[in-house]
């Protein structure tokens, strides 16, 4: 409970007037000659119990009465029933809007979304408070915006939903920058959000600094949360898992992955499926039985007059979030498979060129471009979807080749030289080689993603089939996805760089049988190329965020074809669509997060918090309660039973009369 | 016959003209030594029958009913019911709470009217009148006596007694029924401030003695009423010690103490068939002495 007027609670020590002036009474005793002993003698050796605690009670109810009008006259905010934070009227309010799609799932029962009612049941209570400062966080870029009043946070545009996920940290560090420079006085932080874990990002390293950050602010700072955490009921989110454009003579069709994803189990459901590709419509239904479903390579014929690129939408009816039921995706040709081979060992570098050559769809032509380290100026790097590099890693004029290679999303694959010199990419370099007595096969890899993934039949490569006689030692951080018996990697990622991939031996037959056994050795390059090719295309998809946002501004221009047009031009790649980019085509989607993301529980929150001043406040869409309530009336009705309640226990006049002695004979007899 | 002309401050002569026109008459036969409006336990001269009895050598023949003995041949004496005057002791409590009075009037003043019209309306129809002042023991006494100027003597000492000390009634009137061994009408003047239980030891000892007690149980409203607004501390006006109470606190407790002490009270006066009658410091004592003789004239006759 806070108080608009907290000052006013400088008279509770008026409380104690009741007992005061009982004490001064007490005082206050007169003197007289009694005759009657005997009977004042039996009253007090009478039992007191009843007459104590009335007389107790009497005292209560008046202190009561007097703290009510106290607290009255302090106008009292009701803050739901966990809230007990005190405090009064902030000098500035910071509202954190977590926009993300999931916070648009509805209440059945009725009501607006969760972000509506949350931003609605902020702006009340931020108009009881009436705080000299208003700010909204709509978007941990944006930063804070001053608005005019509480009321303004409704009709900002940029208060909006988005597709984007919140990222909360990010939002606090700025109300906190925000804060540390302009605020002066007591600040409150108002969070309206779902709790998910992609917004919230529990385990990132940033919290503690965070924390530590606000606990050393020299105002005092009140966070307040309004949690929505109920999952949405019921709800399906659509995905489109991949796109790809299939010629078939001089027909040409469109195959569509799509997955419908649900948080909980439910009764086995048939969903219809619509995609709409060029103004014509079709439809599919699919059956969701667990949790989720997959429609793979769906073949959708296209138009034979239309060109080899274009844009579409799939979306599912209407349930109880609406911002994932429907995916936006393009598609174009696929662009050429490039790759770019630098190696010093002429057999690794038929190898290679043997391995990138082979294209897994013979409709899509394969380059192989080999290259001498030295020659690297000449060659095609707009096109080249990956480097594969057995030398000494690259310095000088070369490094800057690659590094402006993998800043553009190129993949590069490293495989060890003869002679390991000291030199480091990406943070990493090479140790010495180490020839196994006996080959050796990878112990342990990454079947759950990336290069070494399962397929999509769901098998495992057959890295356990590889012998490896030689393998080159990995000095720097980087991420094993395959390990030897000992913990040294076999395949590994630089962690500072995404695009960079080492590989600790060569397909060399002295240093293993990755040419011999060459599925795995052909299933790492196609898929590097794979990744590689993404942003070669001239359509792609993007997560909205910062990244999709980060591109928009990049983009010599950035339009909207489809999708919803509420969205401000301020906050491109935020927001769900397909968007011409220069002559690229773009959809932008909502993470895929966003769709399975579990709730962070209430005691996890807290740790966030632990130590700051927290509260949360647990509501539901289409709440229509307010958080923040005067309760003045509740504390005048208190005052008046507790007068009332005074008033009966102090009536002894009449019980007294009833009570008085009758004697003998009667008065009226004696009378 | 009144031959006191000192003015009494405790007696009015129309109360006692009017209150005269009542007799004041015992519930039970007196033994006096004079002739007087009493009933006697023995035959005597009086024009009221009594009884026949048989003859026997000694009797006075004058007393020999001829006409029964023409009847039936058989001699019978007439006997009739002698009348004679009465002892009235004036039992007057004297201790300190007699003082109190939350109004103008004391309970020692209303007592004092009390027995000095009982002494006068007695002492008028030639009863003998005595007076004994208590308190911790018999302050004072007079014996019963006739003559008018014992009369004025027992106003002496109505004037002169002052209400002082701690009450023990109870061994009073137990020493009192010892003293006095003639029967009489013994009237108890008192706030009957003490144990019930004590006191109905003390009235079942008069009844033995063949006395006739009469109670007047001088009350002031305030003692029942027991109206006070501030904390008080209420000093014991026999001597005892004070007590600090809050009469908001205490004054239920207290009524119920009151009232049980009423009860018991009356349970006591029953079962002693004592004359009892509270009289209230604020009502006229004409009235209540008014009652008090008209009902012992209601109950005449008893013998």
């Amino acid at each position: 409970m806070t108080f608009l007027q907290p000052w006013m609670l400088a008279a509770l020590p008026l409380v104690a007037l009741p007992l005061v002036i009982h004490l001064i009474n007490q005082r206050r005793f007169q003197t007289v000659q009694w005759a009657a002993m005997m009977f004042l003698l039996s009253a007090r050796a009478l039992s007191r119990g009843y007459s104590r605690l009335r007389h107790w009670l009497i005292m209560l109810l008046r202190m009561l009465a007097v703290a009510a009008v106290i607290f009255a006259v302090g106008r009292p905010l009701s803050r739901g029933w966990l809230a007990l934070a005190g405090g009064g009227r902030p000098d500035s309010a910071v509202v954190l809007l977590d926009r993300s799609p999931s916070m648009q799932a509805v209440d059945p029962a009725g009501g607006g979304s969760k972000l509506d009612t949350g931003r609605r049941q902020a702006v009340e209570s931020l108009v009881t408070l009436r705080p000299a400062r208003c700010l909204l966080v709509a978007d941990a870029l944006r930063g804070p915006e001053e608005v005019a009043g509480p009321e303004a946070i409704a009709e900002l545009a940029g208060g909006g939903p988005a597709a984007a996920a919140a990222d909360i940290p990010g939002m606090l560090q700025a109300a906190y920058d925000f804060l540390r420079e302009n605020a002066a006085g007591t600040s409150e932080i108002w969070i309206v959000s779902d709790q998910r874990a992609n917004d919230w990002r529990p385990e990132d390293g940033a919290w503690g600094g965070i924390r530590d950050a606000f606990a050393k602010l020299p105002q005092q700072v009140r966070f307040q949360l309004l949690a929505y955490a109920r999952p949405a009921a019921g709800n399906v989110a659509v995905r489109v898992g991949g796109v790809r454009l299939e010629q078939r003579g001089r027909d040409r069709q469109l195959l569509v992955t799509v997955s419908l994803v649900r948080q909980e189990d439910g009764p086995r459901l048939t969903l219809p499926l619509r995609f709409e590709i060029g103004g014509v419509t079709t439809a599919v239904d699919v059956e969701l039985s667990g949790r989720e479903a997959v429609l793979r390579n769906h073949a959708i014929p296209l138009d034979a007059a239309a060109g080899t690129r274009g844009f579409g939408r799939v979306s599912i009816p209407a349930d109880a979030d609406p911002a994932d039921n429907e995916f936006f995706f393009v598609y174009d040709e696929p662009p050429p498979r490039r790759a770019l081979v630098v190696a010093d060992d002429p057999a690794v570098r038929r190898v290679l060129e043997l391995v990138a050559g082979i294209a897994p769809d013979k409709d899509v032509p394969a380059t192989v471009d080999s290259v001498a380290p030295g020659g690297l100026a000449t060659a095609a790097w707009d096109e080249t979807a990956v480097l594969l590099w057995q030398a000494a890693l690259p310095t000088g004029r070369d490094a800057e080749l690659v590094d402006a290679f993998v800043a553009r999303g190129g993949q590069v694959v490293f495989f060890p030289p003869e002679a390991p010199a000291a030199a480091t990419f990406a943070g990493v370099s090479w140790g010495g080689w180490t020839a196994h007595a006996k080959p050796v096969a990878p112990e342990s890899w990454r079947t759950d993603q990336d290069l070494l993934a399962n397929t999509l039949s769901g098998g495992a490569l057959p890295l356990g089939e590889l012998e490896v006689r030689r393998s080159c030692g990995l000095e720097g951080e980087h991420v094993a996805l395959a390990s030897l018996p000992g913990g040294a990697a076999l395949i590994a990622r630089a962690a500072g760089a995404g695009g960079v991939c080492f590989c600790a031996t060569t397909p060399a037959a002295r240093d293993s049988s990755l040419a011999s056994e060459g599925v795995v050795l052909y299933a790492l390059v196609q898929r590097a190329i794979e990744r590689g090719r993404v942003v070669l295309g001239r359509a792609r998809q993007l997560d909205a965020g910062p990244a999709a946002a980060e591109f928009a501004a990049a983009a010599t221009s950035w339009s909207r074809l489809a999708g919803p047009d509420a969205a401000p031009s301020t906050e491109s790649g935020l927001h769900a669509g397909v968007f011409a980019a220069g002559e690229r085509l773009v959809a932008v989607n909502r993470p895929a997060a966003e769709d399975t993301a579990p709730v962070v529980s209430d005691d996890r929150i807290d740790g966030l918090f632990r130590g700051l001043s927290f509260s949360r406040t647990s509501g539901r869409a289409g709440d229509g309660e307010s958080i923040v309530q005067e309760i003045w009336r509740a504390f005048l009705i208190a005052m008046l039973l507790a007068i009332i309640g005074e008033g009966l226990l102090s009536m002894p006049r009449r019980r007294e009369a009833e009570a008085a002695p009758r004697g003998f004979p009667p008065a009226e007899a004696a009378a | 016959m009144f031959t006191d002309r000192q003015p009494r401050a405790f007696l009015d002569p129309a109360v006692l003209a009017r209150l005269a026109a009542v007799p004041l008459v015992a519930r039970r036969p007196m033994v006096g030594t004079v002739s007087g409006r009493h009933a006697s336990p023995h035959r005597g001269s009086s024009v009221e029958f009594a009884e026949y009895r048989k003859y026997v050598p000694g009797d006075d023949l004058r007393r020999l009913d001829w006409r029964a003995f023409g009847r039936s041949d058989r001699h019978y004496v007439k006997e009739y019911e002698a009348d004679t005057n009465l002892r009235l002791c004036l039992v007057l409590d004297t201790s300190g709470s007699m003082n109190f009075g939350s109004a103008a009037v004391t309970k020692i003043a209303v007592a004092r009217r009390i027995a000095g019209a009982l002494a006068y309306l007695a002492s008028q129809q030639g009863d003998a009148v005595g007076i004994s002042c208590v308190a911790d023991g018999i302050v004072r006494t007079l014996p019963p006596r006739r003559s008018p100027a014992h009369l004025r003597l027992a106003f002496d000492v109505l004037d002169e007694v002052k209400p002082a000390g701690p009450t023990r009634l109870p061994e009073v009137l137990h020493e009192l029924a010892e003293t006095t061994r003639q029967r009489a009408v013994v009237v108890i003047i008192s706030d009957l401030f003490c144990p019930p239980p004590d006191l109905a030891g003390a009235f079942s000892h008069l009844r033995f003695r063949r006395h006739d007690v009469a109670v007047f149980h001088l009350l002031d409203p305030q003692e029942l009423a027991f109206q006070f607004q501030r904390p008080t501390r209420f000093l014991d006006m026999e001597g005892g010690a004070a007590i600090f109470a809050d009469p908001v606190d205490i004054a239920d407790r207290y009524h119920r103490a009151v009232q049980a002490y009423l009860d018991d009270l009356r349970k006591v006066v029953l079962e002693s068939a004592v004359d009892y009658h509270r009289v209230m410091t604020d009502e006229s004592y004409e009235q209540v002495l008014a009652r008090f003789l008209v009902g012992r004239a209601a109950a005449r006759g008893l013998r």
